[in-house]
């Protein structure tokens, strides 16, 4: 039997399956599809807004959490939040650039600057003065001029968009991402690409182009090399390339420590006696299948996946474990100003020191724990702080179940 | 009961497009839209397009889908793409289904034909004009994997073997399929072998083919016809596991015929929540500590290849687990999507280079890691490994008969 059981495949779910198969665990991941990480962008927020733009996170945290005191950070010294994301880091040092307690600017699809802490090495800014843009025409959703032209507004730059003409794949009008990072990873391909791009481009500082530069192989690197200067991905609007390898590289690690990934099915109910989950039920093909195991992560995700639903009548409810939802109960969960503060948004559960869902003041079952998305307290897509709580409530369960909590 | 391509049959995989959020996550999933511009993509066809149909076809290139069934597999919203998308070209080839669709879709009628004559049959589909013949008449391309005729079919040898040890546990029912039956003979054999060497006492039913051929080429009718049969025939020994060695197959029993044809039977429902897939069922035998583990180990190293109609069943990939019992044995998850024959889709001669493209990631690995022998559940992947790379590609039941010393 597997000693423990995580729920959901995002960075919450992946971590806490890697950090017990470390300590030495078995452990079985079920997940209903594949995880969120392709629909962020392949980096590592800690927190990237505090109203304004935050340069060192772990500096920030503790003013942070004085004005958030329900937030999921506030059970967190800065020091717990740098060491689980520095051990994120180390885990695929070949994905994820070391940090060093400062976050980076990264531009997104927009041309915005978008601080955050752990990069690709693909994404490291090198402060130029002056950069192209450059586009493939038959990309989808990449727009070299409205990029560039917000870059010169955000990053006080001097930024000049291009276009080439190569298609991913000949009489291809509009390839996904994908197929770009495919092509990319051909080198006959990429010496075309390289080609076109030095043909059109000035004599600028770097080269920013979208976000789609290799799939299995570094593309960006041999860029650089071909056009003599750096050369950044810029973020697109998901599917997210970057996002694609972070989730292949943590996923191929969990299969390699021998994590059991059942992908597929959805966890449905669960069976609890003497304040214990006992097994949660798969509904899989033909029947619904028992998993029964000593412990239960459940990182499931927020809204976004349907772990917590809202009904027409207001309620929000978990829909698993049936767990209470702080903040469900307020008159004002949603109010008419766009721009306002949705109470709505900071619903979710509530846990202890080692991250146990709360019923009240105590735990509501001694082996399940929470972590990532589903935490309440937190407003994760403004604040940029998602991945820092998903990997370090991820650790803490990990690290509560291994020590016998 | 509406009719079967229509859309109001499919209502809940319809329901279900409602639920996708254009995350695109299956675009970059779908092993097709990997390697041909001539299929715009799970989403486009499924999701998109299916709001737009109205009983029409919109997009044509739904045919080149290859009903793999990975975009429902790793939709984080539950959408049932593949199957919209299954039921949507069903609706398309209807009135124009291509006859070399309607002949290889029939597993049974080719095995009928080719095993009373096996060596010459074997002959004809090795003779290279044979089929250049087939590739300009029939539409099946040249290079395609084509099954290996048995001079003896599993029934056969069914009715004259008696178990090596009396049983010492319950009983099994076991399900070979139609290419278990002519082809994959031997599969058959040694999965009736072991169920038997771990003391329990197989019970095989008369059976027919499970119609997923037809169901994948859009053939419903027929299909659901076979898949009721097959269940009604199956239904015995009741309580009892149904133990299937083709993969595929205890797919369309578990969920495919009803959740892509609508097909409502009693039976069906209680057949499909009694499949295991051999190496399910072993595995679930092993972690309740029922399976004996006095294996002689095997120095081997291979790589395995789960079916995508595996995964699809949403239970991991329990051979892998399975073989790793075995003492010395090294089995390497290939980690590819799809092998590309799809079932018969890779031997269509306007699919073929898609399925080889499709394919080319996982006979890379295959050469890879032993040019020799490979593993992988399904049989007509098998076939498809096989003729890419040359390697001997073996269901994982055999390596579990070579460990219990049943050679």
């Amino acid at each position: 039997m597997t000693d423990t059981i995580v729920i959901g495949a995002g960075l919450a779910g992946l971590g806490a399956a890697l950090r017990l198969a470390q300590g030495g665990q078995t452990v079985t991941l079920l997940t209903h599809g594949l995880g969120g990480l392709q629909l962020g962008q392949g980096t590592i927020d800690v927190l990237g807004y505090d109203d304004q733009p935050v340069d060192r996170p772990f500096d920030a945290l503790p003013a942070f959490v004085a004005g958030h005191p329900d937030h999921p950070y506030a059970r967190f010294t800065p020091s717990q939040v740098k060491a689980a994301v520095d051990w994120l880091a180390e885990l695929i040092p070949d994905q994820l650039v070391a940090g060093d307690g400062a976050n980076h600017p990264v531009p997104t699809a927009l041309g915005a600057m978008r601080p955050t802490y752990l990069v690709q090495p693909s994404m490291v800014w090198p402060h130029p003065t002056t950069v192209a843009v450059v586009g493939p025409r038959q990309l989808r959703d990449f727009y070299p001029t409205l990029v560039a032209a917000n870059l010169e507004r955000t990053a006080g730059v001097t930024a000049t968009a291009y276009h080439i003409d190569l298609p991913a794949r000949p009489g291809e009008a509009d390839s996904a991402p994908v197929v770009y990072a495919t092509a990319l990873d051909d080198p006959a391909f990429l010496k075309r690409f390289a080609g076109l791009t030095a043909k059109v481009i000035g004599k600028e500082d770097a080269v920013l182009l979208p976000g789609v530069l290799g799939h299995r192989t570094n593309a960006c690197a041999r860029l650089a090399e071909a056009l003599g200067r750096p050369v950044v991905e810029a973020h697109l609007a998901p599917p997210s390339i970057p996002g694609l390898r972070l989730n292949e590289a943590l996923t191929a690690l969990a299969t390699s420590l021998r994590v059991r990934v059942i992908l597929g099915s959805k966890v449905t109910g669960f069976e609890a006696a003497g304040g214990r989950v006992a097994a949660v039920t798969l509904h899989q093909a033909g029947r619904d299948q028992v998993y029964a195991a000593d412990q239960f992560v459940y990182a499931p995700g927020g809204f976004e996946s349907g772990a917590l639903e809202l009904d027409s009548y207001g309620h929000v409810t978990e829909a698993l474990f049936g767990l209470p939802v702080l903040g469900a109960d307020r008159e004002d969960l949603i109010t008419g100003d766009f721009w306002a503060d949705q109470a709505l948004f900071a619903t979710g559960v509530g846990v202890d020191a080692a991250m146990r869902p709360l019923a009240g003041a105590t735990p509501a079952y001694d082996n399940l724990y929470v972590a990532g998305g589903l935490l309440a307290g937190a407003v994760r897509w403004t604040e940029k702080s998602g991945d820092g709580i998903a990997v370090t409530s991820a650790v803490a369960a990990a690290d509560a179940i291994l020590r016998g909590e | 009961m509406f009719e079967p391509t229509s859309h109001e049959h499919n209502v809940l995989a319809r329901a279900s497009l409602d639920q996708c959020v254009k995350c695109t996550i299956c675009e970059t999933q779908c092993p097709v839209m990997a390697v041909t511009p001539a299929f715009s993509g799970p989403k486009f066809v499924g999701p998109q397009a299916e709001r737009y149909r109205h009983g029409l076809s919109v997009d044509h290139s739904l045919d080149y889908c290859s009903s793999c069934g990975t975009c429902t597999l790793v939709c984080p919203q539950g959408v049932q793409i593949a199957e919209l998308n299954s039921v949507a070209r069903a609706a398309m080839k209807k009135d124009h289904m291509p006859l070399r669709d309607q002949l290889i879709s029939r597993t049974t009628l080719m095995g009928k034909a080719m095993h009373p004559v096996a060596p010459i049959a074997n002959g004809v589909l090795g003779f290279a004009p044979a089929r250049w013949a087939m590739e300009k008449v029939v539409g099946i391309h040249r290079k395609a994997a084509m099954p290996t005729a048995r001079s003896q079919t599993f029934s056969a040898w069914w009715k004259k073997h008696t178990p090596a040890t009396p049983p010492t546990r319950g009983k099994v029912v076991f399900f070979h399929g139609c290419a278990g039956e002519y082809f994959e003979v031997e599969t058959s054999r040694k999965t009736v072998e072991v169920l038997e060497h771990i003391g329990f006492e197989v019970v095989v039913p008369k059976q027919g083919c499970c119609g997923l051929p037809m169901q994948s080429n859009g053939i419903f009718d027929a299909a659901r016809d076979h898949v009721k049969k097959l269940s009604a025939a199956l239904d015995v020994e009741p309580g009892t596991p149904i133990i299937a060695s083709a993969a595929s197959c205890a797919g369309m029993l578990k969920h495919e015929a009803r959740e892509i044809m609508g097909v409502d039977d009693p039976a069906l429902v209680t057949v499909g929540a009694r499949v295991r897939d051999v190496s399910e069922f072993l595995l679930a035998l092993a972690e309740q500590g029922e399976l004996p583990l006095d294996f002689t180990p095997l120095d081997l190293t291979v790589p395995y290849h789960a079916p995508c109609q595996l995964k699809g069943q949403g239970m991991g990939k329990p051979a892998l687990e399975l073989l790793r019992l075995i003492p010395g044995l090294t089995v390497i998850d290939a980690e590819a999507t799809c092998c590309g024959i799809a079932g018969t889709y890779g031997l269509k001669k306007e699919k073929y280079a898609v399925g080889q493209a499709v394919g080319k990631p996982l006979f890379d690995k295959v050469r890879e890691i032993n040019p020799q022998l490979a593993v992988c559940d399904t049989e007509t992947c098998r076939w498809q490994i096989a003729a890419a790379t040359g390697a001997q590609v073996v269901h994982p039941v055999w390596l579990l008969h070579k460990a219990y010393g049943l050679e």
